[in-house]
C-alpha cells in the first residue's frame, strides 16, 4: 500500500468517525456550541432513559477538587436503541469520559457526542453541529 | 531496496489494520458508523435508520382490490425537515409573500412548536419512521415523532365536512388516480411551522399529496402547497421514503422529559430568503 493509498484509507476512516447529526426536535446549533467541544471525565450519578432525549448526569471534579454535576443529553431512546445502545449501558457509579458540545447559555448542560465507557467502548451518542439542524 | 519497500508496505498495512480494528472496536456494540451519512440532515436518528433500509425487491405489492399497497414502515425524508425549500425542484424558491418572509426571519428556534413537543403538521417530517396501514376505505399513518401521533385519510368518497375546526393535521380525503393515491387536506390551524426555519402558513392552507410506490422498497411523493394567505402561488415539493425492515414504530412521547426550550437561543438555521 503506497502512501497515497494509506492517506486515502486514513481519510476515509476519519470520515467514518466524524458525525454530523442534528437533534430530534430542536435546533442543535441554537442550544449547543460545538466549537467549544471538550472532554469531561467523571462518575455517572443518574440516568434518564426518556424522550425527547435520554440524559445522564456526571460528577466532574476540576483541578481544585471542586465537583460539578453535568447534565448530558443523548439522542432519543428510539434512535439510541436502533444504534445498538441499551438502557443499561450507562450505570450509576460508572466512570466515563464524554466528548461534549456545551450549552450556549453557560449552564452545566451539554450534548454528549461520544461516550467512552468504563470498559473502554466508545459510543456515538448525541449530536455534532449541522446546518439545517432543526428537527 | 526491495526489502525496504516490503518493510514499508508491511508497516503501512499494519497501521491500516490497526486503524480498522480501532474504529471497528470503537463502534462495537452493534452500531457501526454508516459511511453514507446523509448530508441533508436528520442527525443521529437518521443515521440510526441507515442500516435498516430494506433492499428493493421487485414491483410494489398490490392489495386484493388491485391498488398498489402502500402499507409498510417508511423512513423519513430529510428534505422535509430543516428547510422545505430543499424539497423544491433545483433552482426554485418558495414564493413567500413579504409578510411571510419577515415572519420567517423573526422566528426563533425556541418558539418552534416542535421544540415544545407540539405536532409537525403537514408537510414537515421528523427523523423517525412512519407506518402506513392501507384498507380500501381508510388509510392510516402512524407517526413515531414528532409528535407520536396518527393521520386518518378517508377513501369512502365523502368530501370534507363543512365548518371544520382548524387542527394540526386538518381533514384528509383520498382518491386513487391510477396507481397514485391523491390526498386532499384542508382545515388546518396556523400554529405549526413547515420546517425548522419557521416557514409559515395560514388557515387558508390546502395541501394535495400524491403518493406512489414505484417499487417495493420506495414511496415517492409530491406535496403541493396552496396557501394564498402566505404564498404568492401554489408550489410543489418532492420526496422519497425508503422501506425499513428489522425495526418497528417505537414510542416517542417528547413531553416526557423536555428540558430544552429554556436553553435554546437564537435561530438554528438562517433563512435563505
Amino acid at each position: 500500500m503506497g502512501k497515497d493509498k494509506l492517506g486515502m484509507l486514513v481519510g476515509v476512516l476519519g470520515l467514518l468517525v466524524v458525525v454530523i447529526p442534528a437533534v430530534a426536535h430542536h435546533a442543535f446549533v441554537a442550544q449547543y456550541d460545538p466549537s467549544k467541544s471538550t472532554t469531561l471525565r467523571g462518575v455517572v450519578t443518574k440516568v434518564e432513559w426518556t424522550n425527547p432525549h435520554a440524559r445522564f448526569y456526571v460528577d466532574v471534579k476540576d483541578t481544585s477538587g471542586k465537583v460539578t454535576n453535568w447534565n448530558l443529553e443523548l439522542a432519543s431512546p428510539n434512535a439510541l436503541r436502533r444504534l445498538g445502545w441499551t438502557r443499561d449501558i450507562l450505570k450509576v457509579g460508572d466512570e466515563v469520559s464524554i466528548f461534549v458540545a456545551p450549552a450556549k447559555d453557560g449552564t452545566k448542560m451539554a450534548n454528549a457526542r461520544t461516550v467512552t465507557l468504563s470498559d473502554g467502548r466508545k459510543m456515538v451518542a448525541g449530536i455534532a453541529a449541522e446546518q439545517g439542524g432543526a428537527q | 531496496m526491495r526489502r525496504d519497500l516490503a518493510c514499508s508496505m508491511l508497516t503501512a498495512l499494519s497501521l491500516a489494520i490497526f486503524l480498522v480494528l480501532s474504529v471497528t472496536s470503537a463502534f462495537a456494540q452493534g452500531q457501526p458508523e454508516p459511511a453514507g451519512v446523509n448530508p441533508a440532515g436528520g442527525g443521529v436518528p437518521m443515521r440510526s435508520l441507515e442500516r435498516l433500509k430494506a433492499k428493493s425487491a421487485g414491483p410494489a405489492p398490490r392489495t386484493a382490490d388491485g391498488k398498489p399497497d402502500l402499507s409498510g414502515l417508511w423512513g423519513p425524508e430529510p428534505k422535509f425537515m430543516g428547510d422545505i425549500s430543499n424539497a423544491l425542484k433545483p433552482g426554485e424558491k418558495l414564493p413567500l409573500q413579504p409578510w411571510a418572509i419577515k415572519l420567517t426571519r423573526k422566528r426563533l428556534s425556541k418558539d418552534d412548536p416542535n421544540a415544545s413537543c407540539l405536532p409537525s403538521g403537514i408537510p414537515r417530517q421528523s427523523p423517525f419512521p412512519f407506518k402506513i396501514i392501507q384498507t380500501p376505505k381508510l388509510i392510516l399513518f402512524l407517526i413515531e415523532g414528532n409528535v407520536h401521533t396518527y393521520r386518518q385519510i378517508f377513501l369512502d368518497g365523502s368530501g370534507h365536512p363543512k365548518d371544520l375546526d382548524p387542527t394540526w393535521f386538518g381533514d384528509s380525503r383520498g382518491t386513487w388516480q391510477g396507481d397514485t393515491l391523491v390526498v386532499d387536506t384542508v382545515g388546518f390551524n396556523d400554529k405549526f411551522w413547515f420546517d425548522g426555519i419557521g416557514h409559515p402558513h395560514t388557515e387558508k392552507l390546502h395541501v394535495i399529496e400524491r403518493y406512489r410506490r414505484p417499487d417495493s422498497g420506495h414511496l415517492d411523493y409530491e406535496v403541493t402547497i396552496d396557501d394564498p394567505g402566505a404564498y404568492a402561488r401554489p408550489f410543489t415539493m418532492y420526496g422519497q421514503s425508503p422501506l425499513l425492515q428489522n425495526t418497528e414504530i417505537m414510542e416517542y412521547f417528547c413531553i416526557e422529559n423536555n428540558q430544552d426550550v429554556a436553553h435554546i437561543l437564537g435561530k438554528g438555521t438562517p433563512a435563505k430568503e
